[in-house]
């Protein structure tokens, strides 16, 4: 069932068991659980079936430290979520991103890659993936990984269907639920704004938040303060430890032989480092993605080598004329360390229209994450030659050691942290369970709850975590 | 200041122009970063050079 106003759900007369709020891939994925296992559930989605200027400035917020992009551009609030812009990359974070690293505090997830592997297979369904490669070392120190690029699942529109035929599912739309009230055990109901004014209050057995990795700690933030600590009662973690997928054009490599590395049909190809190499370099897990070089960038590098190596770029010359793609381009996304410092925090001036106030996004590089930069394109280069495979040349703000620069990619648009998991809460937020530390009903979906974020773009790791959540539920709450 | 004098403004440019291509104007690796003497270098050394990462005898 799919209603376009809370007045004509209540209308329905539809008594839920579950409330998720948010309909991205996080929560359409624990509804459709939830709707096999029998249990009536709802789905509160603030946005409506298709973008809108109005419901996207909800989101508008400011940041406070690096550059970073508009906040009611990075995500979008309707149906599907920020699902309908995602580009579509799918990769599971890897093993050693939920190990602990000593070399960088607060690293290390209470649940293992073994915990959601059993769910790849359903997440395969849902995001039209095929079956992922082993990773293939090319060194002890890095691996030719494996990024599918998926048809980008757009989950209202590949879902709207079947949510809207489901007995036991009802989406409402235009409904945004701006605070959850809570007893310091239980959430007690959340108060509700439909088709722009207040829609009074609602109550079910059991609340799940799913609404963006910047959204979940905004709305708990709110509503702790407005329950006095009584919706997440430890909040020492809450807001914090907020990561992004910092991305940056990191130079170019020259190839020996550009049919070495099979790309895939965008011309791309990943590379990531090992365990080993990272415990040695004391550096987070990173992404370098070699693109196919057009050839007139091809000639630039080549003039570039010529002169710092004239006899290799005369080799280089002679491989260009044997073959044309013999130059990339490399773009580095790495890991984010989890610090505290990096956090969401409530506005205090400025307010959305139901009277919420927005987000200030604190957020700042940090020096270990710019030794992995320069460290893990130099690894690759060490790698290219000690393989003989070719040679990486710096960009020039990398090799200068100067300032980000503003006008790049910046990041992936990925949203991660703020409600981590974790067992000690004085630095986490819910439970390896993605239950909220102290309360019985109040559950987390989406990459909010990660502890960290690996290189890889977390969708598929998202759905993983939902599918799990989901399935605990079904059994929680049939109970 | 009278070598100069003597010599035309386009021998002047000529001479700047050429000026970065000789060895003592090019940026070459630390001499401190193995050794220094050159000959004694291991050829297979990994060093950075305008930001390429490059072998020594790359720059042979």
């Amino acid at each position: 069932m799919i209603f376009d106003s809370y007045e004509a759900f209540r209308a329905a007369n539809f008594k839920p068991k579950v409330c998720i709020l948010g309909s991205g891939p996080a929560g359409t994925t624990i509804a459709r659980k939830l709707g096999a296992a029998g249990i009536p559930v709802v789905v509160l989605e603030a946005g409506s079936r298709e973008f809108s200027d109005e419901s996207q400035d909800f989101y508008r917020g400011t940041t406070v430290g690096d550059f970073y992009f508009d906040l009611d551009i990075t995500r979008l609030r309707f149906m599907g979520g920020s699902s309908n812009h995602w580009a579509g990359w799918c990769r599971v974070l890897d093993k050693q991103d939920f190990e602990p690293k000593a070399w960088a505090p607060d690293t290390g997830w209470p649940i293992r890659r073994a915990d959601i592997e059993p769910y790849l297979p359903e997440v395969h369904d849902i995001l039209e993936l095929p079956d992922f490669r082993p990773d293939v070392p090319i060194s002890d120190d890095i691996r030719w990984v494996q990024l599918i690029k998926s048809p980008a699942v757009r989950f209202a529109e590949k879902f709207a269907d079947e949510l809207d035929k489901s007995r036991n599912i009802a989406v409402v739309l235009n409904t945004y639920a701006t605070e959850l009230a809570g007893d310091g055990k239980r959430v007690t109901g959340a108060r509700l704004w439909s088709n722009g004014q207040d829609a009074g209050s609602f109550s079910a057995d059991y609340f799940i938040v799913c609404t963006g990795g910047l959204e979940n700690s905004r709305l708990l933030l709110w509503s702790n303060q407005r329950s006095n600590g009584g919706v997440v009662p430890n909040a020492t973690a809450l807001g914090r430890y907020w990561m992004e997928h910092p991305t940056f054009e990191g130079g170019n490599a020259i190839l020996a032989d550009y049919g070495e590395f099979e790309v895939d049909a965008v011309n791309e190809a990943f590379f990531s480092p090992t365990l080993a190499a990272m415990e040695r370099l004391q550096i987070m897990n990173f992404g370098i993605r070699l693109i196919e070089t057009p050839y007139a960038g091809i000639k630039h590098v080549i003039a570039d080598l010529a002169c710092t190596a004239p006899d290799m770029a005369e080799w280089v010359a002679y491989q260009l004329s044997q073959n044309l793609r013999c130059a990339a381009q490399l773009y580095v996304a790495w890991e984010q360390a989890p610090l505290a410092s990096n956090q969401i925090e409530l506005s205090k001036t400025d307010v959305d229209h139901a009277g919420v106030p927005r987000i200030e996004l604190h957020w700042k590089k940090s020096e270990l994450e710019r030794r992995t930069l320069v460290e893990g394109l130099k690894l690759f280069g060490t790698t290219l030659i000690e393989k003989d495979l070719g040679r990486v040349r710096l960009i020039d703000w990398i090799a200068n050691g100067e300032d980000y620069p503003t006008n790049e990619e910046t990041a992936g648009h990925h949203h991660m942290g703020g409600t981590r998991m974790g067992t000690d809460i004085a630095r986490s937020v819910v439970d390896a369970n993605c239950k909220v530390h102290g309360m019985d009903n109040l559950y987390i979906g989406g990459s909010s709850v990660f502890c960290t974020s690996g290189q890889a773009n977390p969708t598929t790791t998202i759905t993983a975590l939902a599918c799990r959540l989901g399935e605990h539920l079904s059994k929680v709450v049939a109970v | 200041m009278s070598f100069f004098k003597k010599m035309s403004r386009r021998s002047i440019v000529q001479a700047l122009i050429a000026l970065p291509a000789l060895s003592l104007f090019r940026k070459l690796p630390d001499a401190n970063a193995s050794d220094s003497d050159p000959s004694h270098a291991d050829p297979n050394e990994i060093v950075e050079v305008n930001g390429w990462i490059l072998k020594r005898s790359d720059l042979a």
